[in-house]
Order: structure tokens, then sequence, then C-alpha cells
């Protein structure tokens, strides 16, 4: 099993990283109840595990005891009826799924089928604990139309289901929505608090963690907890006994997307940007969400750049992602940015270097 | 048809209005003119005379006028006793024709200009040959006198005349010409009429010259460019300079593309053909290629013609030409009297065709609005039925065709009535002989009327049914008798003898049957075909099907009972030979290159043809092979036009030249696919519109402007598609089809080696489509690591964070350890994470980038073998832990539910088999509750499982022990059963597949 999984705390008290934060759920939850959440906060943050975590508290250890199903459902909208395919994951007191997987049908899922699975109050033997929780996943990717949706329907089955929604950022949940919910912000760890986590690891498994490494693994991950312990890892499985210097290997698309950036800054012409088209799809076709790779392009194009172009990237690539976000062809998008990268930066060579 | 005749008569009702000015003053004129005498009196007659006929004398003044013209011309004629041809001046019009017809047409214009009072010695000059220098500067007075006159009426007109006389003798007539060409745009706008044949090469050089510039037609890939291209400047020579002259063009040219150089030669009346002959007169090529064509030239001694050479030929046409432009002009000026004119009309038979072509050119079409409407009397009907073959002989191409339905026809009567009547064994051995023909060929080449003409011919009496006939089958009360509906009547007609062939069996009206457009036979003629057949094997009379297309499915049984007989394109050359015959009957001047062009354009079509002809002489009399180019450029946007057609017409080098009507319409003709392909290959033009950019810096710009436009396109393709703003889309096709195009039209250049310099498919529909796979795999997979419930991870942190790792559990070991412990490595960690072979090769797969080591990379095939042995090993003696379709009984279709199955098949064997002994021994391993639990939900499960439904059910606690423990005890008591279920469910598995790949 991977370490990321298996270190991973299962209950509240075991929690490391957000030890605050999971003191107060847990008082939270003490009484057997508990409000609508919103967790917010970056990836790798730590939200899915609180959330987890927090079930159990709940639940107990039946709350372990999931089944994942993959099931097409059939809703009426208006005169057709679409099907709407979701994968859930549900216990007997809880339900988990990512209405934005249905894309901008996601309107359906939550009029109908989270309303449906609200509704059912479960029947509990012991009559105790008369409500289920539904984990909502993503909802900061869903429709401004399933937002409002949403918000009725926490208010109107309040009485039988508690919500729980996972977002990695508070702006993109309406304000309506954020305000029936008590918002739980979830920092980035620390990377402090990253390198406890490692040597926690390696002392589990036995292993010698320099320190320089160690800070150098938190360092790389960007503040992600995950990122960090896999690439840990990851380190583990290239070369073990670390040594201080060890080289750590980049994400692949990471890797990938600083080649690209580095044919950007290399050579601006139409053709380097049709190779670099096509690179763009190899991310795209490989699964890489495009805003990632908006943003990840933007960071690698910034280190290389000076200084005094720096802030007008910056403007396009934020200008662009609203727009990809807006549009349906991301790759239109991502070329546009390139394009127009390519475009300032050629000029600023032209000028300066002549 | 006359209708529309009307209104265009109507229009040019309007234009003599506005020249009712020049009427005025027209009269005027020859007065002054006629003052003065010498050379500036002549000419200032001849702008009179040309004046008034580039105003169109439409109505009835036109006699007066022309009286006086030729009073004029009666002085002239005095003052110019030299005018041999002014002889044939007085003599009424008709006979003037008459003698023209003698000239050839270099002289025609002449004479006409002479019958209206031109310079007799220019006269004779043009006759003898072509422009010398004198006549040059002259003919250059006379238009630049042309233009004082018009731009102000008289008295001015008489001194900038002289004036001009004299700059025209010191020999400065090019600026001069070139201002006769724009005063006589002027002019042209009313008088449309050939105001000059000069002029109006002027203009259409001027068009050739955008057109060839700098050459981006179109590059096939293999041919290279021209070394020189756009380099030289295109001459523009007289109309007909070429003509009569055919050439081969061979090998790269030096500045002109191949197209642009026919172009030029089939503008200037020149025939290109495709491969040499005895015919050819010249090859044209720059470079000895030793081809197959220079090779064949060399041997019939055909002329070798460089493009130089070409150039030259038109350029000195042009000289001499711009001598006859004033001719020309008068020629068209000259007033001809409506009597000529109906006599020209009646005068087919006497008239030679060089006659006619005499007539059309001084017809203006507002000259004689008497005979234009004498003619829309006369043939209000529409050319294609008024030229109607109505001979054999008329009929073009697929002569032998035509000859075997006349002898199938001839011959019918022996073979199927007669024979009837003897005995019916032995004809209906005949092979060759069928009951019914069935013509097949694309529309407007003569199938039905060959049917006619044939049938007329051999004395039949036509019966004709087509698609405006209601042919459904035929109510079986009706076969009996009762009139109705046409199909009956078909039938009855077929059937019945006494109608048809049996009235008398002596000399009676013989019947032919023609069913027009069987593959017509649509809902409304249910049963329509089968009824045919069956009409067809009793019928007593010959029966002619026709139809477009014979391997329709429609039409697969009728062809059994049918001669098929496959009607063929005529040539071009065929086609214009008898389009040309129909323009010189309706007086049309048109020349053979033009109508060739005309041919080629409608797809051997020639009811298209004659009517594209027709309604071209509604606004022209003489129609160029410019005039026919364009116009069929205009209609050919009726057709349907292909995505990748419209995106090279919008990135055409020239394409600044469209209009946005165009352009919409070409964007809006595959409203999705066009963006797609502009986006696709925008990169690839080099753009036209920027000069001088060496360092591709305004290129860049531009490209950077068009990307965002496109992506501009993209969200209002989401406002269109997701909120049905429909009345977006024009905005849409302008942000991702036309502002692009606009920005970067040009020549289009290869990006990538060895790649054809064609236009790509847009590349997105296949990424996309690969993209939603992987992302499907990426959920299966995603399904998969959830059911081993290990971990809680969303999608996109699957492959974000934990594919990099993953891949390297999976691969790693295979490359690094020794192959026993690499493989079980393996396994194990599949295992743990429930990952299938599939989903291995999966992961690997998205996993890989074009350009990065493959994952797989430096795994030997015995690993992998060993691999996927062990794994299938084990997946006997293991639980199938992945959620995977499963197909309900009684549902036929695919299973709308995917459980996760995380069965543990070695528990679920154990607990068949010996459900309590090892429910105590689990006891030891894990908490006693949990095996209640898990003890009830196995008995769910197995009801399911009953039902045909897998579902699975884990216990958290227990599970992380229970696989290692299960495996190592059921490994004997079990495998047989786990070995059988899981072969079933691999089975399930695969049928997941094969769903995905769908």
């Amino acid at each position: 099993m991977l370490w990321v999984d298996k270190y991973r705390p299962k209950t509240l008290d075991k929690v490391i990283v957000h030890e605050d934060v999971a003191q107060n759920l847990q008082k939270l939850v003490s009484a057997g109840d508990c409000p609508h959440l919103l967790f917010y906060g970056p990836s790798g943050s730590g939200k899915k595990t609180l959330i987890m975590a927090l079930l159990r508290q709940i639940f107990g250890p039946s709350a372990d005891k999931v089944k994942v199903e993959n099931k097409i459902w059939k809703v009426d909208a208006g005169p057709r009826t679409i099907d709407v395919e979701l994968t859930t994951l549900s216990s007997t007191n809880h339900v988990e799924l990512s209405p934005s997987d249905a894309g901008f049908q996601d309107r359906y899922v939550v009029q109908e089928i989270i309303k449906e699975m609200a509704k059912n109050r479960p029947i509990d033997t012991k009559g105790k604990k008369g409500f289920k929780v539904l984990v909502l996943n993503e909802v900061d990717k869903l429709s401004r139309e399933a937002q409002h949706s949403l918000r009725r329907t926490m208010e109107k089955y309040s009485a039988s289901c508690r919500l729980i929604l996972c977002s990695n950022s508070s702006s993109k949940v309406t304000e309506a929505v954020r305000s029936r919910c008590l918002n739980v912000r979830i920092n980035a760890p620390m990377e402090e608090e990253i390198v406890n986590v490692l040597d926690f690891i390696a002392k589990k498994e036995g292993l010698q963690l320099p320190q320089g490494f160690a800070a150098r693994i938190a360092e790389k991950s960007n503040r992600n907890l995950r990122r960090a312990v896999l690439t840990f890892e990851t380190c583990r499985v290239q070369q073990y006994p670390f040594t201080n210097n060890q080289a750590i290997p980049p994400m692949d698309w990471e890797q990938y997307l600083s080649e690209i950036a580095s044919d950007i800054m290399k050579e601006q012409s139409p053709k380097r940007l049709f190779e670099v088209r096509g690179k763009l799809y190899e991310l795209l076709t490989n699964c890489i969400p495009p805003e990632i790779i908006l943003k990840r392009l933007l960071f690698e194009l910034l280190k290389k750049l000076d200084s005094e172009l720096k802030h007008e990237v910056s403007h396009w690539a934020a200008y662009y992602e609203h727009r990809m976000r807006l549009g349906q062809k991301a790759i239109f998008h991502l070329e546009a940015f390139v394009a127009k990268f390519m475009s300032i930066y050629k000029s600023f060579l032209i000028s300066t270097f002549g | 048809m006359s209708d529309i005749r009307k209104w265009f008569m109507k229009q040019h009702d309007k234009g003599t209005g506005n020249g009712s000015m020049s009427k005025n003053s027209a009269p005027e004129k020859p007065s002054a003119e006629k003052s003065p005498p010498g050379n500036l009196v002549q000419e200032g007659q001849e702008t009179a005379g040309r004046r008034k006929t580039s105003k169109y004398f439409a109505t009835n003044k036109v006699k007066a006028k022309e009286e006086k013209v030729e009073e004029v011309s009666a002085k002239r004629k005095a003052q110019n006793a030299g005018g041999s041809s002014s002889v044939n001046e007085k003599p009424p019009a008709a006979k003037r024709i008459h003698k023209a017809e003698d000239d050839d047409d270099f002289v025609l214009p002449a004479s006409a200009m002479g019958s209206r009072g031109a310079t007799p010695a220019k006269k004779s000059a043009s006759g003898s040959g072509r422009g010398s220098a004198r006549k040059y500067v002259i003919s250059d007075e006379s238009d630049d006198d042309l233009k004082d006159t018009k731009s102000d009426p008289k008295p001015t007109g008489r001194g900038r005349g002289g004036r001009a006389a004299q700059t025209g003798g010191k020999g400065i007539p090019l600026d001069e010409s070139d201002d006769d060409a724009s005063a006589d745009k002027d002019t042209k706008s009313g008088g449309r009429g050939r105001g000059g044949k000069g002029p109006s090469a002027a203009p259409s050089g001027g068009r050739g010259r955008g057109g060839g510039g700098r050459g981006g037609f179109m590059n096939f890939g293999e041919r290279k460019d021209p070394p020189h291209k756009g380099e030289k400047e295109v001459p523009e020579g007289a109309p007909n300079c070429l003509a009569g002259l055919t050439f081969v063009i061979s090998g790269t040219l030096d500045s002109l593309e191949r197209e642009e150089a026919e172009d030029l030669i089939k503008r200037h009346g020149g025939r290109v053909t495709g491969s040499v002959s005895k015919k050819t007169n010249y090859l044209l090529c720059d470079e000895d290629i030793e081809g197959r064509k220079s090779s064949k030239a060399k041997e019939l001694g055909t002329a070798f013609l460089t493009e130089d050479g070409l150039f030259d030929m038109i350029r000195s046409s042009k000289k001499s030409k711009s001598a006859t432009q004033p001719e020309s002009k008068k020629s068209v000026a000259t007033v001809v009297s409506p009597a000529k004119r109906n006599s020209q009309n009646t005068s087919d038979g006497t008239g030679s065709t060089a006659t006619k072509i005499l007539a059309a050119k001084e017809l203006t079409p507002s000259a004689s609005p008497a005979k234009r409407k004498g003619q829309a009397k006369e043939s209000s009907l529409p050319w294609t039925e008024k030229y109607r073959p109505k001979a054999i002989v008329d009929i073009i191409g697929n002569k032998s065709l035509v000859e075997q339905i006349q002898r199938w026809l001839e011959s019918w009567d022996e073979h199927f009535l007669n024979a009837a009547s003897k005995g019916k064994g032995k004809k209906q051995n005949d092979s060759g002989a069928k009951k019914a023909v069935l013509l097949s060929g694309m529309p407007g080449i003569g199938k039905t009327t060959s049917a006619k003409v044939v049938s007329q011919l051999l004395g039949f009496q036509t019966i004709e049914v087509n698609a405006s006939d209601s042919r459904g089958k035929a109510d079986s009360k009706i076969e009996k008798g009762i009139g109705g509906s046409t199909a009956n009547s078909i039938k009855e007609l077929v059937s019945n003898e006494s109608l048809g062939a049996n009235i008398g069996r002596l000399h009676h009206q013989k019947t032919v049957l023609i069913m027009d457009e069987v593959d017509g036979m649509s809902a409304g003629d249910r049963g329509g075909v089968a009824d045919l057949i069956a009409s067809i094997k009793l019928s007593k009379i010959p029966i002619i099907c026709i139809c477009n297309d014979r391997y329709s499915q429609k039409l697969k049984s009728l062809v059994n009972y049918c001669l098929p007989i496959v009607f063929r394109k005529p040539t071009k050359q065929q086609m214009a030979k008898r389009l040309k015959q129909v323009a010189n009957a309706e007086g049309l001047q048109v020349n053979e290159i033009a109508l060739e062009e005309l041919a080629e354009r409608v797809g051997g079509d020639m009811r298209m043809a004659l009517n594209q002809l027709q309604y071209m002489s509604l606004s022209k009399s003489v129609i160029q092979y410019d005039d026919i180019r364009q116009r069929l450029l205009s209609s050919s946007k009726d057709e349907d036009i292909s995505p990748f057609k419209a995106v090279e017409l919008l990135f055409d080098f020239n394409a600044k030249n469209l209009k946005i009507d165009r352009r919409i319409d070409l964007s809006m003709s595959d409203p999705d696919l066009v963006p797609l392909l502009i986006q696709e290959n925008y990169l690839n033009y080099k753009p036209s519109s920027v000069g001088k950019d060496d360092d591709g810096l305004k290129r860049m710009s531009l490209i950077a402007h068009a990307a965002d436009s496109i992506a501009n396109g993209d969200l209002i393709n989401v406002q269109i598609r997701r909120y049905q703003q429909w009345q977006l889309s024009p905005a849409g096709c302008l942000s991702s089809c036309i502002i692009p195009a606009s920005l970067l039209h040009g020549q289009r250049q290869t990006l990538e080696q060895g790649e054809r310099n064609f236009n790509r498919f847009g590349g997105w529909l296949g990424k996309n489509s690969t993209m939603g796979k992987n992302y499907r795999i990426l959920e299966d997979l995603h399904v998969h690591l959830l059911a081993s419930r290990e971990s809680y991870l969303g999608r996109a942190n699957l492959r974000l964070d934990y594919f990099t790792l993953l891949t390297k559990k999976l691969t790693d070991p295979l490359k690094l350890l020794p192959k026993d412990e690499a493989v079980e490595n393996v396994v194990d960690f599949m295992d743990s994470y429930s990952i299938s072979q599939d989903d291995f090769d999966n992961i690997v797969e998205i996993s890989k980038f074009k350009g990065h080591p493959n994952p797989l990379d430096g795994i030997q095939p015995v690993v992998k073998a060993a691999l996927t042995r062990a794994y299938n090993k084990g997946s006997k003696s293991r639980v199938i832990r992945t959620a995977d379709l499963i197909s309900l009984p009684g549902i036929k279709k695919a299973p709308k539910k995917r459980v996760a199955a995380m069965l543990e098949p070695l528990d679920e064997g154990l607990a068949e088999e010996n459900g309590e002994a090892i429910a105590e021994d689990e006891e030891n391993s894990s908490e006693p509750e949990d095996i209640d639990v898990e003890k009830k939900l196995e008995s769910d499960l197995q009801s399911l499982n009953s039902k045909g439904i897998q579902v699975n059910v884990d216990l958290k606690g227990a599970g992380g022990k229970k696989p290692s423990a299960g495996r190592g005890r059921g490994s004997s008591s079990s495998r047989e059963k786990g070995g059988a279920e899981s072969s079933s469910k691999r089975g399930g598995r695969g049928s997941g597949a094969t769903k995905r790949k769908r």
C-alpha cells in the first residue's frame, strides 16, 4: 500500500497536521449532530482526510463499510429524460459523490439525485443518528445553476440530511451556499509540518531520512502534503539510502510542461507554436486538467522570464484562464495564451536585443 | 422566363432614362462636330456616335439618331473621299451586314464603324492588319475626345478634342488611354453594351493582374513554385488575340502558376489542352524537363514557347488591339436600325455564322429594345425547351446509346408483341431482349430528351409519367378496370391492348411509356417499383425508365428487368459546340473558349448550361470568358461546398477580395467543421497582408490575434450550444473563422517535414475523443482504487499526484529486480489497490508522453509475460475486487448499473463450503462484531448473487489481513470454485472492456 494511504490518520485524534481543526471538529460532533460543513483549502492539505475522520467520529466504524457504485440515473428534465452517470461511494450513513462529474448537467444531479438521497431518511435500528451525510466533492466546479438548486435542498431537508461540501476555493462557491454552512478552512500545511510528517513516516518505516532531504521534498511539494508523501515514496523506490542532495523526480506531467516552457522560450515561430499545440494536446489527452496546465505553464515561464514582462504575462494567463472556464475547448485558450506569450516575448526580445 | 426578361428590360429603360440627358446632348454634338473639318470632325463624330451607343439608344429615338448619324456619316464620307469601306455606309443596314460577312473579325468592326462614319482611312488600315503606331495615336485621340465630350458636353469637347489630337500626334497615347478607361467606366455604368472593347480589355486585364499577382492560387504538393513567382507583370492583351491557338503547358513556368497561365490563355481566347497532339500550336514551357510532353512535341514539331514569349504575344496583340479599340467601340456604337436587327433575326438561314457574330457584336442589348421585345415574344420559352433537340442529330453525346435505344424500340414490336402471339418461350431466351430500358445518368444530359426524340422519330406516341404523378401501387380493385389513380392507368395502359398497340393492327398509333424519375418514387408511391416491374412483365408497349442513380437501393429489383443504358456526360467540346449554336441563334456573342469553360463549370449538365447562358444573355450580349468565370463563381455558392474548400477559399491568397457575405456563407457551409479546420490550419499560412516581415514578428502578433479570436469563437459557441443563443451564430462564425482567416490569409506553407501542403483535418475532434476515452479509463481506474478502499482520492488527484508513483511502483520492480521477486512484488501491489491487468496497461498508456521514454521500455517481454501469468494465476485464488460491468438477467441492454464488486471469493467459497468453521477461524483474526456483520453481508451478497447482481461488501477492519490469510488457507479447498467464478467474472470484465472501447 502506498504510504499516503497507509499513514493517513483514520481518526480525528490521530491527526498530526491540522490538530486544532481536528479538535474543534471533534467537539462539534460530540453531541452527535453537526451543521452543514464546507471544507475549503488547497489541494493536498487534508480536507478529505479530515472529512473521513469526521465521519468515523460520527458514525463509528460503519463509515468505513463503503461500496462503490457507478450507475446511470434517469432524470426528467422537462420534455426529455437525461441519463446521468455518476459514481457514488456510500455507506449506510453517508453518500459521497462528485456532482461536477456530470458536466453541465450537474444541475440535474443536484436537483434530482441529491434531493432524492436527502429525502430518504436512513432507518437506524437504534433510533439515534437519524440523519445521513452527503459529501459533495469539488463544489467549486459546480455550475451556478447547480449551486442555486443546492441551497434550497440544504434548507428543506436539513432535518434528515447534512451536507459536507469540499472544495478548493471558497470564492467559487456562491455566497448563499457558504452562508448556510460552517466554513472550515484547511490551510496548506507549512513546510515544517510536512517535514514532521515525513519524519513520522520515515520512523514508522524505519528509514533514515536526512533533514535537508526532507526539507527539499517539502519545498518541492509546494506545500502539498499528499504530493510530498508520494514524492517521498517515489524517492524511496528510486534510491535508498537517501542522500541529502538526491535528485527529486518531478511529476511526469510537470516535467513535460517545463519542456514545453523551454520550447516556447527558445523559439517563437508558427512552427514552434504548432509543436507546442501538439504537446499541449498530449497533456490534455493524458487527463491533465487544462487549468493546471495553464497555471503550471505560467510558473515555468515566469521562472525564466525577465521581470518586466512578468506582470503582463501573468495578466494574460489570468485572462485566458478565465475564458477557458467560460469556454469549452480548452486547447483554443491554451494556444491563444501561448501565441500571445510568443508575440509579447518576441517583440521584447527584438526591442531589447535587436 | 419572359417575365424576367421584361424585368431586365425595364432596367434598360431606366438606363435610358438616365441616358436621356445624353440623348439631349447627343443631337447637339453632332451638329457641333459637323462644322469643323478634317480629322477633328471625324473624331468628334466618332465620339458622338459612340456616345450614343454607349448611352444605349434604347428607345425609338434610336432611329432618329441613327438618321442623324447617317447624315453625319454621309457628310463625312464626302469629306473623306479615300474611304474605301465608306462605300458600305450608305446602303441600308441589312446590306451592310452582308458586306460584313466577307470580312474577318477584325474588319467587321471596321466596316460597322464605317457604316456609321468612321475614318475610312483608319478602317482600311485596321482591315489590313493590326495597329500601326499611327492608328494607335488616333485611337487614343478619339478615346480622349470621347472622354472629354462625355465629361463636359459640347463646347469643351471640341476644344479638348483638338488638344487631344495634338498630343496624340506627338505620340503620348498611354496615359490618355488610361484616362479613357476611366472615362469609359463612367459611361459604362449606363452603356453597358460593349462601350468599347478596348476599355473593357483594360479592366479585365486589371482583374487578371489581381488574380495573377503573386500567385497564391493553389499549391500542389509536388510541383515547385515558379522561380520568379509574381515578379513579372502579366500582360493584358486583346481578348481574342490567342483565338484558335492551342497550348499545352508543361513543367514549371518562370513566374506564373500553371493555373494562372491557363487562365491567362483562356482569357485571351486560346485553348489549353492536357497533352500534345497534332493540333497543338505551342508547348508552353520554360525549362525542358524532357518529359513526355516535350518529347512528343519535338516529334510532332510543335513550337516551343516560353512564358516570356507568351507575354510578348499577348502584349503585341494589345498594341494592335488598342488600335482597333475605337473601332470596336464604334462598331458597338453603330446605331443599327431596328429593321436591320429584325432582318438578322429572321435571316437565320441566310446569315452565316460570321454574320451572326457580327450582328451580335453590334448588338448593344439596349440598342434595340424593339428587337428584344420581339425576341422575348417569340422566345418566351426557356432555352432549354426552345432548343430541345428535335432530331437525333441534335442530341449531343451518347450517340451510340441513342442508337441503341432506337434499335431496341424498333425491334420491340417484333420481339414481344409478335413473339407473344407466336409463342413466348423462344423469345424469352433471347438474352439481349428486355421489355424495358433503364436510362441512367446525371441530370441535364438529355436522357428524357433522347427518349422522346427517339420515340417520336419512330412514330411512337409518348406517354410520360414522372414524379409529379402518383405512381403508387395500384389497388387490386382497379386492376379490374375501374379507373383511378395514374398508377392504375399505367397498368391499364400497359396491359390494355386496345388502348395501345391493339387498336387495329394496321397503321395504328404506337405508344411508348416513359417513366421518368423512377428513382424518385418515394414514400408517396408505395410499392411503385414493384408495381412497375409487374407492369413491365405484362406490358404490351415498350417502357423506358429514366433515373439518375442506377445503383440506388430502390431500383435494385428494377434493374433486373431492364436493359441498362448509362448516359455519360458529353464532352465540353460537344457542349460548347451546341451552346454556340444556341448562342448564335439567339444573337449572343460568346467565344468557344468561354463556352467550354461554361460547360466545364456546370459539370456536363447541358440544361444548367443553357439556363445560365440564357440568364446571362439578359444582361449582356457579348459574353466573355471572364464573365462566365465570375458568373459561375458567384452561382457556385448555391452549391454544396466542402468545408475544406471553404477553408481554402477563406485562406486564399486573394481572400481579401471576398465579400463578407461570401465569407459568412463559406464559414456557415459547415458551422461545426469549418472553425475546427481553421483552427487546425491557421498557423500554416503566411499572411499576405504583412509586407516585409523578416523576423516574423508581425506574423506572430497576427497569430496571437487570430488565436484570441478563435478562443472568442469558442466562448460564443458555448453560449450558442448551452444556452441556445442562436442569434449569436453570425458573431460566432465571424470570430472563429472570418477574423482569423482574414488576418492570416496568404500562402500556405508546411510546418512539418514531409507534410503535404493541404489543409489538415481538424485535430481537435480526434484529440477530444481520445481525451474522453482516457477520462473514462481513468474513471474506471479511480473506481477500482476506491473499491480497494485504501484511498479516497479524487480523480484529478489520481492523475496528477498518484500516477508518477503508481507507474514507478508498477514498472520499476520489473526492470530492476529479479523476475520472480519483481512479479510477486508487482502483483501484490496491484492486489492491494485492486488494479487489474487492464488497469496496468491503462496507467502506462495514460502516463505515456510523446517524446518521452515509454515506462514499459526496458521490461523484458519474458518478465511481462510472467507478470500476466502470475496475475492470472493469482486471480484464480484472488478476490475479484474490481467494479465491472455486470449484466443483469432479463435485461438485454447493456447493464445500467455498475456495482463495485469487492468480493473476497475465498471467504465466499469457504463460507459456502463450510461456513461455520471459517467463521470461527476468522474470529481469531478479526473482531467478533465484524465477523457478524461480515456474515450478514455475505448472506446478503449471496442472495444478491442469486439475482445475478454482484455486489460487494467488505469489512474494513478485516480487509487488510484477510486476503493473505484467506489465500493461504483456501488454496486447495476453493481453488476450483474460485477459478470457475473468476472465469465467469472475467467474462464480465471482458464485456466491460469492449464497452469501453466503443
